[in-house]
């Protein structure tokens, strides 16, 4: 095996701006994940000064999106990557958009919270709601540690956390739909949406890690494995 | 989290040991074995691959991997050198290269080769493109031999450019134009394969990109290997890569070997090899 110690110096200014990108993104997930659990705070208590500042920390989360974004066009401009600088990338912008728009899901369930100046939870579903979006800032959590360690093998395991998530979200449906009367039409529909967007957000994380599983291996989970079969 | 300067190809699970290589329909050569010994120099060992018809394979790798030699091989250019010696099988189509029988001028004439440097002769236009299917008597009269000059510039995307000035010297061309002029020459006397050494290194973007062109139009007649310094050169033109590189056995000997071959696509996006993968992505040679 080639000893690629001293290649790295051919290459170290390049293998820094790939680190600074990789970086970016985990300090966007980081970002995310904050707001995330903000979110779920808002929500149980309803408290909208918290609510107030999910919305507002988004515009941090959006400038890192725009600048890493643009990182990556440069990169790719100047440095002609291939192989896996090109997997990491191309998956990378991808990657991005999965926190970039999870970030907006948790936008969107706490300015549903602001515009109607706030709404309790009904005990019989705070529980559960509390229980599923904990496991969701869980997971979310976890694929940004994926992204981080750079862990191909992770995809198949954040997947089955997912199993357990969408099994408590439709539960929730279901308890929204039997407790429809009490809630009344607006409210019922509003935590029909933010199950909508905690499930979502969980399918984002699930995402990330199947990126991360291509940009080490060079394919999709579920697809023949590219560069692991043994010739 | 890792290190700052860790390749993020270090992470992937590579196969050790050589590759399959590409599925080959129709081979032009097939190779088994090859070593190349320059003296008691080693510069190639154990070379296998099978190079498919009007196809545009690349060869890179770094300085001293033996490529050039290679390319070399297949047309018998090595014999030129003194002291030389190689083992193995080289075959072209179902010809032993290296048999006994085999005319080393014959093998040049259907296994052209294109040089770094374009080297016309000191001649007219007209006479570089005619001299060779003068040589090989190809034409029986003057129009014949004018109609080849002009299908061999035309292939070579010369003739619009020197139509005019046929009987000006090659000399006076620019750059591209000369190495344009040498692939017209290497076309004019019929070849199955043309072999590039660097063909485009000496020349500017815009000559570079020309030649490029050429050979992709060039494939569809002929067979054509390249060796190139340039990645994104093999990365843009050719269909296969094989990339050399240079091995240093235990008592400190030097020699080239080939270390993977298969699509292009495949070796600048998934490679199956550590070497390759700090190579093409610029981390080692």
């Amino acid at each position: 095996m080639t000893d690629t110690g001293s290649g790295h110096d051919i290459r170290h200014h390049f293998d820094e701006l790939l680190a600074e990108i990789r970086q970016g993104a985990v300090a966007m997930g980081s970002l995310v994940l904050e707001n995330t659990r903000r979110l779920t705070d808002a929500l149980l208590e309803n408290d909208l000064d918290r609510a107030r500042k999910v919305v507002a920390a988004d515009d941090e989360v959006d400038a890192l999106y725009i600048s890493l974004e643009q990182g990556v066009f440069e990169v790719i401009a100047r440095q002609q990557p291939v192989a896996s600088d090109l997997r990491f990338l191309v998956a990378i912008t991808r990657l991005l958009y999965e926190i970039e728009r999870s970030g907006d899901l948790v936008v969107n369930a706490a300015k549903g919270l602001l515009m109607r100046d706030g709404y309790e939870i009904p005990q019989a579903i705070h529980g559960t709601m509390a229980r599923t979006s904990a496991l969701v800032a869980d997971l979310f959590g976890k694929s940004i540690d994926v992204l981080a360690d750079l862990d191909g093998s992770a995809a198949q395991w954040l997947d089955r956390l997912d199993d357990e998530i969408d099994d408590l979200v439709g539960e929730l449906y279901t308890m929204i739909g039997r407790s429809s009367d009490d809630l009344g039409f607006d409210v019922g529909m509003e935590l029909s949406r933010v199950t909508r967007y905690l499930e979502r957000i969980a399918d984002h994380a699930v995402n990330i890690g199947e990126h991360v599983a291509f940009i080490v291996t060079g394919s999709f989970p579920g697809h023949s494995s590219a560069t692991t079969d043994e010739g | 989290m890792n290190d700052v300067n860790v390749s993020l190809g270090g992470l992937a699970g590579y196969r050790s040991g050589p590759t399959a290589g590409p599925e080959i329909d129709e081979a032009v050569f097939t190779i088994e074995d090859l070593s190349f010994w320059y003296g008691g120099f080693r510069a190639l060992r154990d070379i296998t691959m099978r190079i498919p018809a009007r196809t545009i394979t690349a060869l890179i790798g770094p300085s001293g991997c033996g490529k050039s030699t290679f390319l070399r091989t297949l047309n018998r250019m090595n014999d030129l050198i003194p002291g030389v010696s190689l083992s193995g099988t080289v075959r072209y189509h179902d010809l032993d290269l290296y048999g006994d029988e085999v005319d080393p001028v014959e093998v040049r004439h259907r296994i052209g080769m294109v040089f770094q440097k374009p080297n016309p002769f000191p001649k007219t236009v007209y006479e570089n493109v005619a001299y060779g299917p003068r040589i090989h008597r190809m034409a029986s009269g003057k129009g014949e031999l004018d109609d080849i000059v002009e299908q061999s510039l035309r292939r070579a995307a010369l003739w619009d450019e020197v139509f005019d000035k046929l009987d000006q010297s090659a000399l006076a061309l620019s750059g591209g134009q000369q190495q344009r002029l040498c692939i017209a020459r290497a076309i004019a006397v019929g070849p199955d394969v043309i072999l590039m050494d660097e063909p485009a290194s000496a020349l500017d973007p815009i000559a570079t990109l020309r030649i490029e062109e050429l050979m992709y139009e060039l494939k569809e007649t002929y067979t054509i290997v390249i060796v190139t310094h340039n990645m994104q050169q093999a990365a843009r033109v050719s269909e296969l890569t094989a990339f050399f590189t240079v091995d240093v056995t235990e008592d400190s000997q030097r020699t080239g070997v080939l270390v993977e071959y298969d699509e292009t696509g495949r070796i600048f996006t998934r490679p199956s090899q550590q070497r390759t993968e700090d190579y093409v992505s610029g981390r080692f040679g």
